[in-house]
């Protein structure tokens, strides 16, 4: 007996699933918010020290090179062969998002550490010079994490690749926002705080608009089980802090406790999705439907069974 | 060019100096018998450890799934007159029911995406025009798992890399057949030119078509129009391929690669330009 996936939705081998769910740790999704942290974090850097706000500048540099730092760590300990980690950059490959995305955190790496070292050293024009250096790789490891698994036959991923780039920015923003709130000085933290409300609620304001283009059906896996549950929890954090750093930014607790919550939400953001990954990929019904409708509305004859 | 052309089938084989004819296999799944040979000379040539004993207590098929260490695995569908199974009615109606059997295993796809993604090179592309894991490169990352967009290729327990069906490479290169085809007792598993098992399916279907029992038969992966370019491997069916666990219309990811990386530089920009917005406000 084939089982039915879904009433009559789809047929299926005995429910099984077609595609295998990724086999990544928990140190993945760790990896995605401490990346997307970092690299957002470098760009704010930046902006900062255009604004003159050299202390504030200084905690972005310190969470993109803690970012820096800690990924590799991550990733590694996620490799099934971690000895082999350096066969990561024995290869540029464009068809890899893994590869770009090795490079471009290598790249990030490479120049965050050296600018941290030219600083020490005092010189501060090379450092300053890095620093732009180190913020022109910064978007792009926000971002290529959002394309590293929607280039994947998980359903949610895939077909959400028009709008998952967009959620790991806002996410990225928002957490480097929150470190910034939560660790500049006093008179420094505007700048820091408009940034953390943004992403707060970017996040749901993306996670919705996704969730509607990818249609009922194939939303499902956004909204149920442990991927709806992380999801629920990430944007009561996210709402919770958003308005916390709103109404009572200007009280210096009031706005740590909300960067507190903006990290935390972006950080359950990036484990929802990554479950929700793994549902979609379980259950043969989001493999097989789209793909039979694709089939029978190229081919109709094919439906009268 | 679209970037996953870049190490599609017809272009890496050209590659190589002494470039071979494509080889493939052609399941006929009509033939199976589901004795599951193939699976058992699989495991032995290539010494793949065993996955325990497992019953699934669904059908005789107790192996499951492909994975890292099975790489030929035999799909046992039972549709039943009851109207439980998920065949073809009329045809149900006119039997007491039917046994479907498949040996499954990898594609070897002419747009393979576990090679596309794979950041450490370490799939390729060989001569044969089939797609091979070198172990002594793969580092275990994980990423051609959910790649594939057959399920196939998984990541290993036991040593950490990853692991699917070679084609038996090794045999390949003396000149010697696969030991799955090699060990299959009714010709169900065929090896050879892809071109010549082309022609010999379009032969078969047809045969099989004419008996009205089996007029939904079709080839599975045979062009080279569908999603992947076309299988190195691919199979005759009687019925839907979900029915055996198969997707019906697969499509490589890397094919929306460039329109992915479109989407994240607009993203990237929007960072810069929220960050810079929030850059022009005021102090306090």
């Amino acid at each position: 007996m084939t089982a039915q996936a879904n009433g009559a939705a789809s047929a299926s081998y005995y429910g099984r699933p077609v595609v295998k769910p990724h086999v990544w740790t928990p140190m993945i999704p760790w990896y995605f918010w401490i990346g997307g942290m970092a690299g957002a974090a470098s760009v704010q850097c930046v902006a900062a020290r255009v604004r003159g706000e050299h202390d504030l500048a200084v905690v972005y540099k310190r969470a993109a090179l803690a970012g820096a730092m800690t990924a590799p760590v991550l990733l590694i300990a996620d490799l099934g062969v971690p000895a082999r980690f350096m066969n990561m950059l024995r290869v540029f490959k464009p068809t890899s998002p893994m590869s770009v995305g090795s490079w471009i955190l290598s790249a990030f790496g490479a120049a965050v550490t050296a600018s941290t070292l030219a600083e020490l050293l005092g010189w501060e024009r090379t450092s300053r010079a890095l620093e732009v250096v180190t913020a022109s790789f910064g978007p792009g490891l926000t971002v290529y994490t959002a394309v590293l698994i929607a280039d994947t036959a998980t359903p949610v991923w895939h077909e959400a690749y028009d709008t998952l780039p967009f959620l790991f920015a806002a996410s990225g923003v928002g957490g480097a926002g929150a470190i910034g709130s939560a660790f500049a000085p006093a008179d420094q933290t505007a700048f820091a705080r408009r940034l953390m409300i943004a992403g707060a609620f970017g996040v749901p304001i993306v996670g919705h608009l996704m969730e509607k283009r990818l249609g009922r059906f194939m939303a499902e896996p956004y909204r149920t089980g442990k991927a709806g549950s992380f999801r629920r929890v990430a944007e009561f954090l996210s709402l919770a802090g958003g308005a916390i750093g709103l109404l009572g930014g200007k009280n210096r607790t009031a706005l740590r406790g909300a960067a507190v919550c903006v990290a935390a939400s972006g950080v359950f953001e990036r484990f929802a999705v990554s479950a929700a990954g793994t549902q979609s990929a379980k259950d043969p019904k989001y493999v097989v439907q789209p793909q039979r409708e694709r089939v029978d509305e190229r081919e109709p004859a094919s439906v009268d069974t | 060019m679209e970037l996953f052309d870049a190490t599609g089938a017809d272009r890496e084989t050209a590659t190589y100096d002494e470039p071979q004819a494509r080889k493939g296999f052609f399941t006929d799944t009509t033939l199976c018998i589901g004795c599951k040979a193939c699976e058992v000379a699989c495991k032995e040539w290539n010494q793949l450890p065993s996955d325990g004993m497992t019953f699934t207590a669904q059908s005789y098929d107790n192996t499951g799934e492909l994975n890292g260490t099975t790489w030929r695995h035999v799909a046992f569908v039972e549709e039943l007159r009851n109207g439980k199974g998920g065949g073809d009615e009329q045809v149900l109606r006119a039997q007491a029911g039917r046994w479907l059997m498949e040996s499954d295993v990898c594609k070897h796809c002419t747009h393979a995406a576990c090679l596309d993604v794979c950041p450490t090179g370490s799939l390729i592309r060989t001569e044969f025009g089939t797609v091979v894991v070198q172990e002594d490169v793969c580092n275990g990352c994980g990423y051609c798992v959910p790649a594939c967009p057959f399920g196939v290729i998984d990541k290993r327990q036991t040593d950490g890399h990853a692991g699917k069906c070679t084609l038996c490479y090794d045999r390949l290169t003396d000149g010697e057949t696969p030991a799955c085809a090699k060990a299959c007792p009714t010709e169900s598993i065929q090896f050879g030119d892809l071109d010549e098992l082309r022609a010999r399916a379009d032969a078969r279907l047809e045969k099989v078509r004419a008996n009205a029992h089996f007029r939904d038969a079709s080839l599975y992966l045979r062009g080279d129009d569908d999603g992947i370019g076309g299988g190195g491997a691919f199979f005759l069916l009687l019925d839907k391929p979900e029915v055996y666990g198969l997707p019906p219309d697969p499509v490589v990811t890397t094919r929306d690669l460039g329109a992915m990386w479109r989407v994240a530089g607009k993203a990237a920009l929007a960072l810069v330009g929220v960050t810079a917005l929030a850059a022009l406000g005021a102090r306090k």
